[in-house]
């Protein structure tokens, strides 16, 4: 506006525009104009405002109002051919910033969409089944002095709860075992198999709770049968080839005959149910009679579970509260007091509480979180760039503004531009994705497919991620390019102020510093803290240790294989013993010191082994002597832990001493003291350990070979083993590579921050990157002048240098608190971390400013030592 | 009758641009209803009328200069066309007969009841 006394209400001018027909418009707002100025001198602003809506609304009437698109009679198709046209050459003439803006884009497009199949994929798991809003597990809550939770139930309460209770529909039991051992015997050779996902016992109601088809057989004759089972398809090709599978006979554990009467459809990815045999429950009796017996109350194992389909009119807690009744008549033990309680089945994959869970949902929204963070500072760069490129596109405004554009065109002809990219973009991404999910696959252990023309979900998230970044992205770049006033475009008169605040930009790629620097920070701790677990004394020896799972537990048979592995050359040591010092499954239990009845109030950790086993860990006796080997249990070795739990100030005042542990039923001597070992992981504190003999708890053959020559003295062992073991399959592991396992989850918390920090600190870079570039656009002419005043290369590189050094340091002093306090609290996890020390800042600090000033250099340099005269002849 | 429709606003309106002969606009044309036949006129129903009488080519208008107070928005002026000099004549012609034919008595007997 040129006169200032003309300000009517905004809005209800901006009304009046948008209805009046065009024909008509200039000349009544002339009106409008003309007679609120008249007002406005006669009666005042508020008069005159409050006349002109009025004039407004009653010009609200069908002879002034547009009609609907009728004068729009052009056919706009050329125009939108030119926008893709000009987009395209406009992408190729600036080929370095369409590069960045496509990388940019396309990295966060494509961890979007490798988030969105891995969520996707974990939010779908076991939701096909017919009724499963219905579907709940009754597990156990047993609280004593400490809680325990199990998926299991007692096996009875499933038959109690079908014929005695209204509240369920359909109840099924089954019982998975899981690592079972399948040998084929009618083939000419024996073929063996381990299956991991195991053999699942299953009542034929199973079936009509969860959507499992058959293909072949029935599940009424199948299920019911003594011996009978139902198999994949996938696994009826891995055994049988083309033959037909019905009516062959399958050896489970060497021990249950169980013939072949159904083919399952193969079971699909997104469900918790694994196991590819099923075999009818009343096999199941002759397979585990003891826990099978219909009075069995005094026990539950996890893997013994009952399912319900719920009455839809009868509310959970209601469930729960008949279940009160079987927990009070049959307690599980006398001490604890049991409860039964329903998991709902879309908990069963995410609540780990009872055992089975396999990820947080947490983690989900964590990773959906980053996702669409990493989205956000793509778009951020996008407008970052655009705007300073924009600058350069001033005059094609100016010229299309001159020749009639308006703002409304020129927006839409930036938006279809940035919709090119985001196309360009997305199709890298797909491509991208469908070579990284392997990986993903990988590391998460899924098998996640990209199902780009079948899932309907996946082109319609693809289709709106498209629209949001182009909105996203080009809203603001074309709204600032519209809205450029021809005659200022062409006078060169556009500064900063054109083109939006400096600050904002500072602050978004302070922001995104922050965040990689807090990435790396965590990189650091959590290799360093690896490394720890990996290179930390464990106080026995790890390396080149083999663990070897005996095929049957006789021992005679045992040590006869010992004594064959001491032939070969490379075999050290060989103990005989039922667990490695670390490892996952432990006997624990409880202590009762000399002759009295009461117990410790803690347990320990028994480990049943021979006398080899403290030369083959290598094991520190500080006090006293080995264990003289016995076959039941004699003599017994302490750790340092356990004698001060004892009270023992001086550990040789242990020796002597008598001990009584598993209920009492295993007594012995204390003979020794060996030093503290790490049985755990470093998650844990060293519990109260002690190392006794008894050799009817052997189980693992512990062999420390020579690490000259592993490869020939694993072939030796594994011929030694199954000479003496024809019916088993032979499972080894090295000790080290167990000990490993106990830091699987943090080995893919590791994978996946170096994977982040990766994307999030290129993504940074692109962003400093942008801010440089238009800082350079910015000062070309500063930077010439000063040159010619006599300014040096150093001197002009200081000026761009200390920008970015200033916005990494302020980055930096932010993101270290905030490291420290994230990685101090993920540290809190371990009983033995290391400490964070200054370096990791430092090398995190140094760190990013070397790559932040890689990324700047060219630019940098390419304005430092442009000729004077090149960027000031331009007027 | 037929040929010539004019409602009473646009008859005012017809007229008016025929007082004004030659400097018609639309703010003028208002001002004069106003000042002449004391009622207010609002720009709608002026701009509405204006619209249809031009549309029954009873006008025609051309665009004028644009001034400081129209923040550079030209003023569109009116001219009667013979179709609306025409119309008015009918009009003025017809309201004359019906004029005529009111019997007389019908006068007096008002004022007398008055």
């Amino acid at each position: 506006m040129k006169n200032k006394k003309h300000t009517p209400p905004k809005f209800f001018l901006n009304f009046f525009r948008w209805f009046c027909h065009p024909e008509m418009s200039d000349y009544i707002e002339g009106d409008l104009m003309e007679v609120y100025d008249r007002n406005l001198k006669k009666l005042g602003k508020g008069k005159a405002d409050w006349k002109f809506i009025i004039d407004v609304i009653l010009l609200l009437r069908p002879g002034i109002i547009k009609p609907r698109k009728a004068y729009q009679n052009l056919n706009s198709y050329s125009m939108y051919k030119s926008y893709f046209k000009i987009g395209w050459r406009t992408l190729f003439r600036n080929k370095d910033y369409a590069l960045m803006n496509i990388a940019g884009l396309a990295l966060s497009i494509t961890c979007c969409l490798l988030i969105f199949t891995l969520v996707k994929h974990h939010l779908s798991f076991d939701n096909f089944h017919e009724n499963n809003e219905q579907i709940y597990r009754i597990v156990t809550e047993m609280h004593s002095e400490n809680e325990h939770y199990s998926t299991g139930v007692p096996t009875p309460l499933g038959t109690l709860v079908r014929d005695n209770q209204t509240f369920s529909e359909k109840t099924a039991r089954i019982y998975i075992h899981p690592n079972a051992l399948i040998t084929l015997p009618e083939e000419e050779e024996k073929i063996k198999y381990k299956e991991a996902s195991g053999v699942t016992f299953a009542e034929p109601e199973f079936f009509n709770i969860f959507n499992f088809h058959l293909v072949e057989g029935s599940i009424e004759s199948s299920m019911n049968a003594l011996n009978s089972a139902i198999i994949s398809e996938r696994l009826a090709v891995k055994y049988f080839g083309d033959k037909n599978p019905i009516g062959k006979t399958i050896l489970l554990e060497n021990d249950l005959e169980i013939s072949i009467s159904g083919i399952l459809k193969d079971i699909p990815d997104n469900t918790d149910f694994r196991s590819e045999i099923i075999v009818s429950f009343p096999t199941f009796k002759s397979f585990m009679p003891w826990l099978a017996s219909d009075d069995f109350w005094s026990g539950i194992s996890g893997n013994l579970q009952t399912y319900v389909v719920l009455n839809p009119s009868t509310p959970t807690y209601e469930a729960e509260e008949a279940l009160t009744y079987y927990a009070q008549e049959y307690p599980i033990n006398k001490q604890t007091k049991s409860v039964y309680k329903l998991q709902a089945l879309s908990d069963i994959h995410f609540i780990d509480r009872f055992g089975g869970g396999v990820i947080d949902k947490n983690h989900l929204w964590i990773l959906s979180a980053i996702g669409i963070f990493l989205l956000l500072t793509a778009c951020v760069n996008f407008i970052n760039l655009a705007t300073a490129q924009a600058l350069r596109r001033a005059k094609e405004v100016g010229v299309r503004k001159t020749m009639g554009g308006q703002r409304r065109q020129l927006f839409w002809q930036f938006m279809v531009e940035t919709g090119i990219i985001t196309a360009i973009s997305i199709f890298i991404a797909i491509i991208a994705a469908y070579i990284l999910l392997p990986n993903l696959n990988n590391l998460y252990e899924t098998n996640l497919r990209l199902a780009l023309f079948t899932d309907r979900s996946l082109i319609l998230f693809i289709v709106v991620l498209g629209l949001v970044i182009t909105f996203l992205a080009g809203f603001y770049p074309g709204y600032l390019l519209g809205g450029f006033q021809p005659i200022t475009a062409f006078r060169q008169k556009l500064s900063q102020q054109h083109i939006g605040g400096f600050n904002l930009r500072r602050t978004l790629i302070v922001s995104q510093f922050v965040i990689s620097q807090v990435l790396i920070i965590s990189l650091i701790v959590v290799i360093n803290q690896m490394r720890f677990t990996k290179n930390a004394d464990l106080g026995f020896d790890k390396e080149a240790i083999v663990m070897v799972k005996a095929g049957d537990y006789a021992i005679s048979k045992m040590e006869a294989v010992k004594n064959e592995c001491y032939r070969l050359p490379g075999v050290e040591q060989v103990s005989l013993c039922n667990n490695a010092p670390a490892s996952a499954d432990k006997w624990e239990t409880d202590i009762l010191r000399g002759n009295s009845q009461e117990k410790m109030d803690f347990l320990i950790n028994m480990k049943l082994v021979d006398a080899n086993y403290v030369s083959t860990f290598n094991l520190d006796i500080i006090y006293g002597r080995n264990l003289i080997v016995s076959d039941t249990v004699m003599e017994i070795l302490v750790n340092e832990t356990l004698v001060e739990l004892l009270g023992i100030i001086n550990p040789n005042d242990a020796l002597g001493s008598h001990i009584s542990v598993n209920s009492g039923n295993m007594k012995g001597q204390i003979v020794g003291v060996i030093k503290d070992f790490h049985d755990r992981s470093f998650h844990e504190a060293i519990s109260p350990t002690i190392l006794a003999s008894a050799s009817r708890h052997y189980s693992h053959f512990a062999i420390k070979i020579d690490p000259q020559d592993i490869q020939s003295t694993l072939e030796g062992l594994r011929s030694i083993w199954q000479g003496n073991y024809q019916d088993q399959v032979y499972e080894y592991a090295f000790l080290d590579d167990r000990i490993e396992q106990f830091y699987l989850t943090e080995n893919m918390m590791l994978s996946g921050i170096q994977m982040f920090t990766i994307i999030a600190l290129c993504i940074s870079c692109l962003g400093l990157y942008g801010l440089i570039s238009f800082m350079v656009t910015q000062k070309t002419k500063e930077v010439g002048i000063r040159k010619v005043m006599g300014g040096g290369e150093i001197h002009i590189m200081w000026i761009f240098g200390k920008e970015f050094v200033l916005l990494i340091g302020l980055g930096f002093v932010i993101a270290s608190p905030i490291g420290w306090w994230l990685m101090q609290r993920w540290l809190q996890d371990f009983a033995f971390s290391i400490q964070i020390d200054i370096w990791t800042f430092a090398i995190a600090g140094i760190g990013t400013l070397i790559i932040a000033a890689a990324t700047v250099s060219y630019q940098v340099l390419r304005v430092a030592f442009l000729n004077p005269v090149l960027s000031l002849k331009a007027e | 009758m037929k040929d010539y429709q004019l409602g009473e606003f646009e008859e005012i309106v017809l007229l008016t641009v025929g007082i004004l002969n030659n400097v018609a606009y639309s703010i003028g044309i208002k001002d004069e209803i106003e000042s002449r036949l004391s009622r207010t006129v609002s720009m709608g129903a002026l701009h509405t009328a204006l619209k249809r009488m031009e549309d029954k080519d009873y006008l025609r208008s051309y665009a004028g200069e644009a001034t400081e107070e129209r923040v550079g928005r030209p003023r569109r002026y009116f001219e009667i066309t013979a179709l609306g000099k025409k119309a008015l004549q009918h009009a003025k012609a017809t309201r004359e007969q019906l004029w005529a034919a009111i019997p007389d008595t019908i006068w007096q007997a008002k004022l007398m009841g008055i």
